[in-house]
């Protein structure tokens, strides 16, 4: 971006800062989950004297009792379903919602923006009772298909489609393209970065949730990682150490999929028509 | 090229979604063998407890090839909500633990069945071996919703270095834990006698760590009762209990030997050494014991009031309403068998509920668990009503403002005392209507 | 209705479909149960109350006190939310590509980590005695009673959300920056606009429907704060920081009051619908 020269370094100085405050909680997490028990409660130094691997090995050693492969596998599969279902399903809803004049369209997008603000809570036990009905209950479905249902990416999508200049689809449209042809092939392309914030917020939250994972599903080998993470946390006292390491465990996996999202952030769009 | 890359990873993507529903959903399926009995056993115990719990699980598994149990344990805060959901949806666990406090909530509910015909049965449990006020503690309406797997009463942790340094000793030198009010503020007085610059103590006398159950042990040391004997009215403001709180506030406001409490974390602050004494529960112990370099040793809790008492509470073992005949017998074996292996239990910081058990040289060899255990004559548990975590809150409210000074016990009481009558007077109203 | 209009409600319908049995029905579900007197700890059934529950809500004093802590929460912390994460959008935006990746590598972790490890990491930090914080602090004499005085604790609070939901704003903003066309600037450039106008006429127009998402989500979520209070505070000192959501949660699933908690949260409900139609007109939107 073309700015003024002399602000540019106070800038620099600034985010760089804030990115050091930001990330310096993350490395602290990051070093106690190598220090031994004793280290952690008498605070010394930021750096552990004595590195140790002993919380992880504790965390991953016993998978009779605490299948973390299984958790980590579910969680994975779990998470890349939500996100199709989630990219596919409000992808073509927000497109219809900007684009296409609906008679009612309005009103639909109206409702959707409102019943995101009902929280949460109350929605747990009719949700509940519900899957029970359709004999979800202990089954993936209980967790992808309601997630399906939020509200945040058609309203995400429904933002950057209006920000698309109309002379492409337009110029589609002359050419004898179908709607959903500019859809798929103008529109989509055109709001990558949206589409892959949406995906990585997708991937976060359903990799996060706790709260759907633990009320829905019955049998451990089922849970999910942060379901099983909160085995660690014992009422009487916190085994601070073996919490951490077991949570950079459950971190490291969204961490990898930002970082592979992270690149179809970046890539702007130029008005030189497609990129190929 | 890059056109096609969105919709082709998009269906890349679905379609192993797809695949993949399939294939966990008919992995689910499972077929049970018609001679074994699946039992579902659900509990809080996390962390250390937990592990314990787990091998006794294993063990039980081994010896009963006719029943298999699996355990399923998560905190109590999140547990207790699933269980309810659970319990909604008609899907609750074949067994599962409560605390006595929660035992009339769930019975209310209809979530939990009576043990009494069980007991007697065959394979029965000698119940006049349980101690009586544990047993009682499960007692509803004359009957009684499950077995008490242990009991955790309150006592007194210290710290054997500072009470060394402080000269807190006894004719041998060693660590002399105070026994009565007396000896108690003696020992606080020279675990505070060095200061800090800035007039702390160097380090702390005790620290509160559960407000509500230390307000409510002392309260009960001077003779306050919670309600009225018919549980119609609340006693909350008795002026047993105001001078009790008075007292707490004392130790924090007037003699500064202990800090003023923010949550629950000042345990950390007697892990680390820093303070002399602290009453918690005898479910701290294997936190204790993690703790390598703290010297730590173990008391009954000393009478600072005029009456001995220690709070109390205990893990119940409970039976789902509605199973069939088979999943019962199932799990009454599982249950008996957890209340006769209950020393295995006790190892990981807990006292069995049985006087037998109490009797064994096994138990009286646990250091911190005997000494606690000679408490259980006064102990007591929060009182069976149903709303007693709307008294809980109402209560820890009061005794924190009374220790931050935000007002003085007699009106922080008041204050709890007319909340809980009006929610005394809610319940009565439910009772009545039609 | 012609073959376009299809089209358009094909679209939709998917979405339509799950919306209706996952968030419609529930939502109604939930408004009828606030319509009852559906206590778990009566032995009397659900019965009908009409708006007992919401009456019973309006005069209670807790009922409002929680819901001031909610509102203090989100004007402490919605502005704050906004205006850093808009700032350091633009900040990150500034740099070249290279240092972008980096920088937003370091702030969006954050947001990665569970409310339940950030809660107790934080926890832990703010701890007046044993905490990193006045352990930092000690050597200049400073002993601050993060948690534990009334007026400083939903501070507190605030400031761990900043450092815990800043991320995602940030990433929002950034991709809703990379998206203005860079022609846009240089046409601009050449016709001798300086930085400050470049901002205002392209930069905020372009980002204006993007902004106005990032301002309705974040006070949405801020209205619902539940999971910092509940895992640092747990609602103290003395109820200051206890939020409605808390309150609502452990009036249903601790109380088991499942009327008086679902009508409670139609109540919050009503409330954030009005704040979002308020921010809805000041950043007011155009449709074609």
């Amino acid at each position: 971006m073309v700015r003024a020269g002399k602000w540019a370094w106070a800038i620099d100085v600034a985010v760089a800062l804030g990115a050091l405050l930001a990330i310096a909680p993350v490395l602290i997490m990051l070093f106690t989950a190598f220090k031994p028990e004793s280290e952690i409660l008498h605070f010394q130094s930021l750096l552990p004297r004595t590195w140790t691997l002993a919380n992880f090995r504790e965390v991953l050693g016993t998978p009779e009792e605490i299948p973390i492969g299984r958790w980590l596998f579910n969680s994975a599969f779990l998470a890349t379903a939500t996100t199709a279902l989630v990219l596919a399903v409000d992808s073509l809803a927000a497109y219809a919602l900007a684009r296409l004049r609906l008679p009612g369209g309005r009103f639909v997008f109206v409702l959707i923006i409102a019943t995101m603000m009902a929280p949460g809570q109350i929605m747990l036990v009719p949700t509940y009772l519900i899957l029970n009905a359709l004999g979800w209950l202990d089954t993936p479905l209980a967790l992808i298909v309601p997630a399906g249902a939020g509200a945040f990416g058609v309203f995400l999508l429904r933002q950057f489609f209006l920000r698309l200049p109309r002379d492409l689809e337009d110029a589609a449209a002359i050419d004898g393209c179908s709607r959903f042809g500019v859809y798929a092939r103008i529109a989509l392309p055109l709001c990558k970065p949206a589409l892959a914030t949406l995906g990585i917020f997708t991937f976060m939250g359903s990799w996060n949730s706790f709260m759907e994972p633990l009320i829905f599903l019955d049998s451990i080998d089922k849970y999910t990682l942060p379901v099983g993470i909160a085995l660690f946390q014992s009422s009487y006292g916190n085994e601070y150490g073996l919490t951490l390491a077991a949570c950079i465990l459950c971190t490291l996996p969204v961490i990898v999929a930002f970082l592979f999202f992270q690149r179809h952030i970046i890539e702007g769009i130029s008005l030189t028509g497609l990129k190929d | 090229m890059k056109r096609l890359r969105a919709s082709s990873t998009l269906s890349g993507m679905t379609a192993i979604a797809a695949l993949g529903i399939f294939a966990i959903a008919g992995a689910g399926c499972r077929h049970s063998d018609s001679q074994t009995v699946a039992l579902r056993f659900w509990n809080g115990f996390t962390g250390p407890d937990g592990r314990t719990m787990l091998a006794i699980v294993k063990k039980f598994n081994a010896e009963h090839p006719d029943i298999q149990v699996r355990m399923q344990r998560m905190d109590w805060g999140t547990y207790y909500n699933k269980l309810f959901v659970a319990g909604l949806g008609k899907r609750a666990p074949e067994v599962f633990i409560l605390h006595a406090d929660n035992i009339e909530r769930f019975a209310r509910a209809g979530f939990v069945r009576p043990i009494d015909d069980l007991c007697a049965g065959q394979d029965g449990l000698d119940v006049s071996d349980i101690l009586p006020n544990v047993w009682a503690a499960t007692e509803r309406q004359g009957r009684h919703f499950g077995v008490p797997l242990d009991v955790h009463p309150f006592g007194m942790y210290y710290n054997k270095t500072l009470f060394r340094k402080c000269g807190i000793v006894d004719a041998h030198g060693e660590a002399a834990p105070p026994r009565t009010r007396d000896e108690f503020m003696d020992a606080l007085a020279k675990l505070t006698a060095a200061k800090k610059p800035n007039g702390d103590p160097q380090t702390w006398g005790m620290v509160f760590t559960w407000l509500r159950t230390n307000a409510a042990t002392l309260m009960q040391q001077w003779g306050g009762r919670f309600f009225t004997p018919d549980y119609s009215a609340c006693a909350l403001n008795a002026p047993e209990n105001v001078a009790a709180l008075q007292f707490c506030v004392d130790l924090v406001q007037k003699h500064r030997y202990a800090p003023p409490p923010e949550t629950y974390d000042s345990w950390i602050g007697f892990r680390q050494g820093n303070v002399g004494i602290v009453f918690e529960g005898i479910y701290m112990l294997g936190d204790l014991r993690r703790q390598q370099d703290l010297d730590y040793g173990a008391a009954p809790m000393p009478q600072i009031g005029p009456l001995p008492a220690a709070w109390a509470g205990s893990h119940v073992l409970c039976l789902r309403e509605g199973l069939d005949d088979a999943a019962t017998r199932a799990a009454w074996t599982f249950i008996a068998y957890l209340s006769n292996h209950a020393l295995d239990w006790c190892d990981g910081g807990q006292i069995p509920s049985r006087a037998s058990l109490l009797k064994t040289d096994r138990f009286q060899s646990m250091p911190a668990q005997s000494e606690f255990a000679k408490a259980l004559p006064h102990i007591f548990y929060m009182p069976r009503v149903p709303f007693v975590f709307e008294f809980q809150t109402e209560l820890d409210i009061a005794v924190e403002k009374a220790l931050r000074r935000t007002a003085s016990p007699q009106a922080a009481l008041d204050a709890a005392t007319a909340r809980v009558n009006e929610i005394i007077a809610r319940h009565t109203a439910w009772s009545a209507a039609p | 209705m012609n073959a376009r209009t299809w089209t358009g409600y094909a679209f939709l319908a998917p979405y339509l479909l799950l919306f209706a049995a996952f968030v419609i029905a529930p939502l109604f579900y939930g408004l009828g149960i606030s319509l009852f007197e559906w206590e778990m700890l009566s032995p009397a059934p659900p019965r009908f109350a009409g708006l007992a529950n919401y009456a019973e809500a309006l005069h209670s004093d807790r009922f409002w006190k929680a819901l001031y802590a909610t509102a203090r929460f989100v004007v402490l912390c919605v502005p704050l939310t906004i205006s850093l994460s808009l700032a350091a959008a633009l900040g990150i935006h500034a740099t070249p590509r290279v240092r972008q990746t980096i920088y937003r590598a370091a702030y969006f972790p954050p947001t990665i980590i569970s409310i339940s490890v950030a809660g107790i990491l934080w926890r832990w930090f703010f701890n007046s005695e044993f905490g990193l914080f006045n352990a930092l602090a000690a050597p200049f004499g400073v002993k601050i009673p993060w948690l534990s005085e009334t007026s400083l604790a939903m501070w507190a609070i605030v400031l761990m959300t900043l450092w815990w939901t800043l991320g995602g704003p940030i990433v929002v903003l950034l991709a809703g920056l990379n998206q203005i066309p860079r022609q846009y600037y240089e046409a601009a450039a050449i016709d001798g606009a300086g930085p400050m106008r470049r901002f205002l006429h392209i930069t905020l127009p372009q980002l204006r429907p993007i902004l106005l998402f990032v301002s309705i989500m974040n006070i949405i979520g801020s209205f619902q704060v539940f999971g910092q209070t509940f895992m640092i505070t747990r609602g103290g000192p003395e109820h200051s920081t206890r939020v409605l959501v808390q309150y609502i949660y452990e009036t249903a699933f601790t109380n088991y009051r499942m009327g008086y908690g679902s009508a409670m949260s139609w109540l919050l409900f009503a409330v954030i619908a009005v704040f979002a139609i308020i921010q809805f007109r000041i950043l007011r939107e155009d449709l074609q």
